[in-house]
């Protein structure tokens, strides 16, 4: 065996292949070229529901999120509504719940098929009793929709109070809203108010799960 | 905003452990590590069982792990989640993985195709676990490519590691080949190229200012002592010396006999040197171990949204 020529064989292929290896890897960094239609293109789904917020009308009063707990009940630890503070002098609000995406990140990793998007209005469903709560939604999620109950080891997030519209009744945040900043309707005519956008600044692109939500942002 | 914890962390490093340790073994087998190498044996014994006990981690990582077991079928349902896949992966490695050792232990030849689909399965293991972080979108830090390739390239350093260290308590049969420390070294080479072109892509915002925040908090924020310390100097830059210095030595037999004339001074030298140079292999094994470890810890504990959840 000719041990020297070995070496010299797997030195030079080791480098060759270093070589072909460093410039995939430079070039493959980033595997999510997002190049999709934009968030305000009509929805796949024509009769897909969203929510709609008027950041000029909310008064911070949390009436929204209040009714929404006492409606259903949310499970130890968390929220399936919220309304968050910000912006300049902490005059600007936020009320945001799930936003039933078109392309819904957490139904797409989660491993037992615990969420369903309902072809009648596009409504994002988690079945809490099939989940296992691995939590890889919680990840998956860029707006941080998916909660974990520490109580009972499962997820649990808003479902749009799909039987209280299966009923005719309204969402019971958009019901209890006292200056009509929130409301729900049909996503391509909701997008067509002025001043709609699906992004307010700092938060993640639409491109990335294509939500449901039309902002209307503080003039 | 940490979902994922400890038990995580060490589920994905005993995943590339198994996985690694699998393929030393294999690639023993198939001489590619030097003539009748103690490692090939090692490996099929740890591989199955280090993966197991990281699964069953994982399982009581799970909200209803313990609470409805039997709702943990439905992980095989989801085929478009690569959680799913890694359930799938990591459940028939575990099957082949323990058969296979089973047949090494009792002397009987597997047959080819068991070995095979066990190095595939191997492989699929080690990149699953980087995988599985690479596709979500929402932690710019994690969705790349490179991930899954980080860890594979940890994997194989790891498992080697693990193996050669198992081996050495294990085995008094077959030798030690340079073409091991040759192979280590090669490995850990690619790693720290891997490293460096993901970190420093991820640095120059290649992925977006949270990655790079991701990226300076492990560089030079709060992670940096865990990256510079026990993933950089422990985990890489002392196999690269080590082993470097072993490649040399290997390369060079008799080198002292030319230089130096031979005496009984000279000879004692050499053996005491070379027990020495045993030992610092094994404990730089033990490094390697900790910087896989800690490269781990660090990918999942920083982690960063790609929004804070505030309000601008």
């Amino acid at each position: 065996m000719d041990s020297a020529k070995k070496i010299s064989i797997s030195r030079r292929s080791v480098l060759k292949a270093g070589a072909v290896a460093t410039f995939v890897l430079a070039t493959g960094i980033t595997p999510t070229m997002v190049k999709a239609d934009t968030a305000q293109d009509t929805p796949k789904n024509p009769n897909q529901i969203g929510f709609m917020y008027d950041q000029n009308k909310c008064i911070n009063c949390k009436m929204c999120a209040m009714a929404c707990k006492e409606t259903n009940n949310w499970e130890e630890g968390t929220e399936w509504r919220r309304v968050i503070v910000g912006g300049k002098d902490n005059k600007y609000y936020l009320s945001y719940s799930c936003n039933h995406c078109e392309d819904p990140a957490c139904a797409s990793v989660c491993p037992v098929l615990a969420y369903k998007k309902r072809d009648k209005d596009g409504i994002v469903i988690h079945n809490p009793d099939v989940c296992v709560g691995c939590k890889y939604c919680m990840y998956a999620c860029p707006y941080h929709v998916p909660d974990f109950s520490t109580a009972t080891g499962r997820i649990n997030k808003c479902h749009f109070c799909y039987e209280r519209q299966d009923n005719g009744e309204k969402p019971a945040c958009v019901s209890k809203c006292p200056t009509g900043a929130l409301s729900f309707g049909v996503l391509s005519e909701l997008r067509k108010a002025a001043g709609a956008t699906a992004q307010l600044e700092g938060m993640p692109s639409p491109d990335l799960t294509k939500p449901s939500w039309v902002l209307i942002p503080k003039a | 905003m940490h979902h994922w914890h400890w038990l995580i962390v060490i589920y994905l490093f005993l995943g590339g452990l198994g996985a690694g340790a699998y393929l030393t073994s294999f690639a023993a087998e198939k001489g590619w590590l030097g003539k009748n190498s103690r490692l090939k044996r090692a490996g099929y014994y740890i591989a199955a069982p280090v993966v197991a006990i990281g699964t069953a981690l994982l399982v009581l990582d799970l909200g209803q792990g313990l609470y409805k077991p039997w709702l943990l079928f439905r992980l095989l349902f989801n085929l478009g989640s690569v959680m799913t896949w890694g359930v799938y992966i990591l459940s028939l490695f575990i099957i082949i993985g323990l058969i296979k050792a089973f047949l090494v232990f009792k002397n009987k030849t597997a047959p080819s195709w068991l070995t095979w689909a066990g190095a595939v399965l191997a492989l699929a293991t080690g990149a699953y676990t980087g995988l599985l972080l690479a596709v979500v979108k929402a932690i710019p830090f994690w969705n790349s490519f490179l991930m899954p390739v980080l860890f594979v390239a940890s994997a194989l350093s790891t498992g080697l590691s693990v193996t050669a260290l198992t081996a050495h308590f294990l085995e008094k049969e077959g030798s030690t080949d340079a073409t091991e420390g040759k192979v280590h070294l090669a490995l850990v080479i690619v790693e720290i190229v891997i490293v460096a072109i993901f970190f420093g892509m991820m640095a120059a915002g290649a992925k977006g200012p949270v990655g790079a925040e991701s990226a300076s908090l492990v560089i030079s924020g709060k992670y940096a002592i865990v990256f510079w310390g026990y993933f950089i100097a422990l985990g890489l830059l002392l196999p690269l010396v080590v082993f470097g210095l072993e490649y040399q030595r290997a390369k060079q037999p008799g080198r002292q006999v030319v230089t130096e004339p031979a005496s009984l001074g000279t000879e004692i030298t050499t053996t005491a040197e070379g027990s020495q140079q045993s030992y610092l292999v094994l404990v730089t094994d033990l490094a390697v171990l900790v910087g896989g470890f800690a490269l781990r810890a660090l990918v999942i504990f920083a982690a960063l949204p790609i929004w804070d959840g505030k309000l601008l």
